[in-house]
């Protein structure tokens, strides 16, 4: 037997064993008693409903009074109030200006933001802090990420660099002195302070443009530097997420500006993400590695699938262009792994970050390290927050360190943000499906992917 | 499915870096003053009528290139010559004028890159507008080949024994074109190739603001092997050369695209029959709009910001299908406004060559000075509720956004054709579509809404040639969006659609008597 059928064999029983610890636990998301799971059920099972319960929910939040929310509701569920019993909750077919309809319009909202408050930890700062602190409590570390709207306009812009420099003033006033701030694995670089968060690059300036990619680096340098600042000053690290194909080289350029820069080239450990649907994924980690090592200072790279596919897929057809993405959700996983190897490979300039709700994936990585000798102190895995939480407790309790990407901000722009996550979670493609909803066979679950592309 | 010529992708930067060299070597040639404009005649070069220089809009201190004017006497030759050409190129296979036509296109997909940067450096148009300019060109070239091919075969009509009747299309003759500049090679080529596959001879008359662009379509179709009195190029000033061609009885059919003053006047003057005319001459006339965008109570408001700003400001509002007047529903009023002015402060406005530039310049003198007088009498009588800051020394005007903005006032009324939006808040959806119904003109128009049945009143009752829903209300593509309005919005049917081609022909019917002495052929 030769050496990589032993790690794939490390891999089955690694599996295993997280599939058993899971046991029978069900994501709040996919727990029929609740709301959430009742509409995930639906929507799983009727296509239809499905595209006119999210485009409602995506559309609540900016409606200003009962009567437009009755409406709504008759227009997008009447049709389909006729096969699920449990919608005439929402008052489908009450006359808009009823009083029913008033009283329905309100259960609807309270509805969703309940269900948006699965996966969104608070409206601001202040309100995400007891839900931060029983994450700790319970061992999970965490990536705050602030909701925003497109910024059409500087003004909003700056009103969301503000936003940052906020929060990080909240965080570092609070956090730090909790009993749960302590490392949760000591000697982790990505624990050496508790708070961390994620940015959102492109919504840092309104003319971010690909034909406008000077200025557009230039001015996210200066930006995202005042965050950096703020974050050296109270101690806290930061992620640059990744975007579609269309804003990700300014964000690797604006990166690579700014912490190469004399005032952040010490910066610890900051993050980018590798997304490994991108076909062109390897050069770009190759990339990221190459900075990394010239930087002379190590930086955390999260490697994803990539959030963006149906997106770019899209609109490559509408162009004819030629899609930048795998077409292939396997393709995406065999790169991922493939990844995930030349990740633990590069040795200590770089921290990994394996982002990834599959039990496949992760299993992979973490028997990789292994298998290179690298302990848990030296990657970590990432996950959503209100997504797969047995997923997350199942390895946090291996050992292993895992962060929660921790969303905050209001209702409307947090709407396209919960929109995601409920058509990933109810897509034929999405793991947490076939785990939770599907009871797919942990074999077919476990199954190494092969590059179809 | 038709496939469209895809757009350059410039979000890879190779592509940006290629399109900045080309544009070096458009500003060579313009330093090397090669750039010129000659009528063709007969497939000779002329043009004794003079000469204007083109300049450019962004700057008008550097002249791109000089455009030798057709004299009267070229363009009676230009009649004459295709006068007598149009019968062999009618009775040409039309598989052999649907094969030229692509040619044509094939022409212009070889040169893309060079047109694009002559587009920009001449029309004033940014880098992707530019390149969306030449990809329509070329979509006009495959698609009217395409449908030559399906209309070309005769078609029996019905079978009955004894009786054989056929229908089959005839082109009408001499078909004179006069073309914009606000698609200085689209709309041309559109027009031209669209008369020229069906069968007519063309005598394209380029607007005098880009006849360097239309240069090259006239190059492109020469060098494809369309004959020379089949096909005649002169540029030269509409009012001269225009009227001419307009009026002249031996001309069967006249394309148009551009104002409505313009257009009624040629529909005007064609109606009047002269000594020696053979036809009624067939006018195809594309005017103007007074469009408008319906923001719903309920909509996305970044998206609905995007949507107006691309289709207000792109090219400057320099398009027919572009947004002049936006109506907000209810409550959405007041944020909508805001953001949109907020917004608008902050888009690129500058030079068309710089690869960052959302804005450019208008196209000539004549239009900023009647766009700024709009401005200045807006300010006098409407609520100004934005106005940005434009750039000096090229034809530059501020995009600027007026609110609660009469009904009965200009601003709300006429075409404007620049960056200018007249904003108006509705009570209701309905009041809304009554208000944005209540135009002239009847070309594009948009709706940003999240309600369905909204959506499906809008698109009952929202009287529109194009109408966009959730989406920019500009850049419709050849077959998958036909173009065209009615009203005052013109006459004819729509650029790049189905039904397009045979308003450049006259359908004839055969019927056949095969029964002799009591026998027929089986059918």
């Amino acid at each position: 037997m030769n050496t990589s059928a032993t790690i794939e064999d490390k891999i089955q029983s690694f599996g295993r064993d997280v599939f058993v610890a899971i046991g029978e636990e069900r994501p709040s998301t996919f727990n029929k008693n609740f709301w959430t799971g009742k509409i995930m059920e639906w929507s799983m099972s009727q296509p239809e409903f499905k595209v006119n319960m999210f485009r409602l929910v995506d559309v609540l939040p900016s409606l200003r009074s009962s009567a437009a929310i009755a409406t709504h509701v008759n227009e997008y569920l009447s049709a389909a109030a006729a096969n699920i019993h449990g919608l005439v909750e929402w008052g489908v077919n009450l006359k808009p200006d009823s009083f029913r309809a008033m009283l329905t319009s309100a259960l609807v909202k309270k509805s969703v933001e309940q269900m948006a408050a699965q996966f969104i930890a608070g409206n601001d700062p202040h309100d995400a802090l007891k839900q931060l602190k029983r994450l700790r409590k319970t061992g999970l570390a965490f990536t705050a990420d602030l909701l925003g709207e497109f910024s059409v306009s500087e003004k909003e812009a700056r009103h969301y660099v503000q936003r940052y420099l906020d929060a990080l003033k909240v965080f570092g006033a609070e956090i730090p002195s909790w009993p749960e701030a302590k490392p949760l694995i000591n000697g982790h670089p990505g624990e050496q302070t508790p708070v961390c968060i994620s940015v959102k690059l492109s919504a840092l300036y309104s003319q971010c443009h690909y034909m406008n990619f000077e200025r557009s680096v230039t001015v996210l340098s200066e930006r995202l530097g005042e965050i950096a600042a703020e974050a050296q000053r109270v101690r806290a690290l930061i992620y640059v997420d990744a975007e579609d194909s269309a804003n990700n080289p300014i964000i690797y350029e604006t990166f690579k500006r700014v912490f190469s820069s004399a005032q952040f080239k010490d910066f610890p450990y900051p993050g980018i993400v590798v997304q490994a649907y991108a076909k062109a994924s390897a050069q770009v980690l190759d990339d990221m590695l190459a900075f990394a090592r010239k930087r002379g200072n190590p930086i955390a790279v999260r490697l994803v699938k990539g959030a963006y596919w149906d997106h770019e897929t899209i609109l490559s057809k509408q162009y004819n262009w030629p899609s930048p993405l795998f077409s292939k959700k396997e393709s995406s996983d065999a790169q991922y792994e493939l990844l995930s190897r030349t990740l633990i490979d590069a040795g200590d300039c770089v921290l990994p970050a394996f982002g990834s709700h599959n039990v496949r994936s992760l299993a992979h990585a973490c028997c990789y390290a292994a298998e290179r000798g690298r302990d848990a102190s030296r990657f970590e895995l990432q996950m959503l927050y209100g997504m797969a939480e047995p997923i997350a407790r199942a390895f946090s309790s291996r050992g292993f360190l895992v962060r929660l990407y921790v969303p905050l901000g209001q209702m409307l722009p947090g709407m396209g943000y919960l929109v995601r996550r409920l058509l990933e979670n109810t897509s034929n493609e999405s793991f947490l499906r076939h785990t939770f909803f599907d009871a797919q066979q942990v074999e077919e679950l476990l199954r190494a992917p092969k590059m179809l592309d | 499915m038709f496939k469209n010529e895809s757009f350059i992708d410039f979000t890879i930067a190779e592509n940006r870096a290629r399109f900045a060299a080309m544009l070096l070597d458009v500003q060579k040639a313009i330093d090397a003053k090669t750039l010129e404009a000659s009528p063709m005649v007969d497939g000779k070069k002329c043009g004794s009528g003079g000469t204007i220089p083109s300049l450019d809009p962004s700057n008008f201190d550097v002249t791109l290139g000089l455009v030798r004017l057709a004299s009267d006497r070229e363009a009676e030759s230009a009649l004459e010559s295709t006068r007598s050409g149009a019968t062999a190129w009618g009775n040409t296979d039309f598989e052999r004028r649907a094969e030229l036509c692509k040619k044509v296109g094939e022409n212009l997909r070889r040169d893309r890159l060079f047109l694009a940067g002559l587009i920009v450096r001449e029309a004033g148009k940014n880098w992707r507008e530019a390149d969306k300019d030449v990809c329509e060109a070329i979509d006009f070239c495959d698609f009217y080949a395409e449908e030559m091919l399906r209309l070309g075969p005769v078609k029996l009509t019905e079978d009955v024994p004894g009786e054989q009747n056929s229908t089959f299309y005839k082109p009408r003759g001499v078909c004179v074109v006069i073309a914009p500049w606000n698609f200085p090679l689209a709309i041309a080529c559109g027009m031209t190739m669209a008369a020229l596959v069906a069968g007519n001879a063309v005598i394209l008359k380029p607007a005098e603001q880009t006849s360097l662009v239309a240069d090259r379509l006239a190059r492109a179709i020469l060098d494809a092997g369309i004959p020379g009195n089949a096909f005649a190029f002169l540029p030269g000033l509409g009012e001269v050369i225009g009227r001419m061609l307009v009026l002249d009885p031996r001309v069967d059919m006249i394309c148009f695209t551009g104002s409505k003053t313009v257009g009624l006047e040629i529909i005007r003057s064609a109606a009047t029959v002269k000594s020696g005319q053979r036809s009624i001459k067939r006018v195809v006339a594309e005017l103007g709009g007074k469009n408008g965008l319906i923001v719903d109570e309920d909509a996305d408001l970044d998206e609905a910001v995007k949507s107006i700003i691309e289709s207000a400001f792109g090219y400057s509002g320099q398009k027919c299908s572009a947004c002049s007047r936006v109506i907000v529903v209810g409550d959405a009023y007041e944020p909508l406004l805001q953001r949109l002015c907020d917004a608008t402060s902050d888009i690129i406005i500058g030079k068309a060559a710089d690869c960052a530039t959302f804005v450019g310049p208008l196209i000539d003198e004549e239009a900023q000075k009647r766009v700024k007088s709009v401005i200045a009498e807006g300010e006098k009588h409407s609520q100004l509720a934005f106005k940005g800051k434009a750039p000096e020394h090229g034809y530059f005007v501020p995009p600027t956004i007026f609110r609660d903005v009469d009904t009965d006032s200009p601003l709300w009324r006429e075409e404007i054709f620049g960056p200018v939006i007249a904003c108006r808040k509705a009570t209701d959806f309905n009041e809304a579509l009554a208000l944005a119904n209540d135009s002239e003109y009847a070309l594009t128009g948009g709706v940003c809404s999240r309600s369905p049945r909204n959506i499906e009143l809008a698109k009952r009752s929202f009287l529109v040639g194009n109408l966009y829903i959730n989406r920019s209300i500009t850049g419709a593509l050849v077959c998958r969006q036909p173009f065209g309005g009615f009203r005052m919005s013109g006459v004819g049917s729509k650029a790049g659609g189905h039904d397009y081609l045979l308003q450049f022909m006259e359908p004839r019917t055969v019927s056949e008597n095969t029964m002799r002495r009591g026998f027929a052929p089986e059918a």
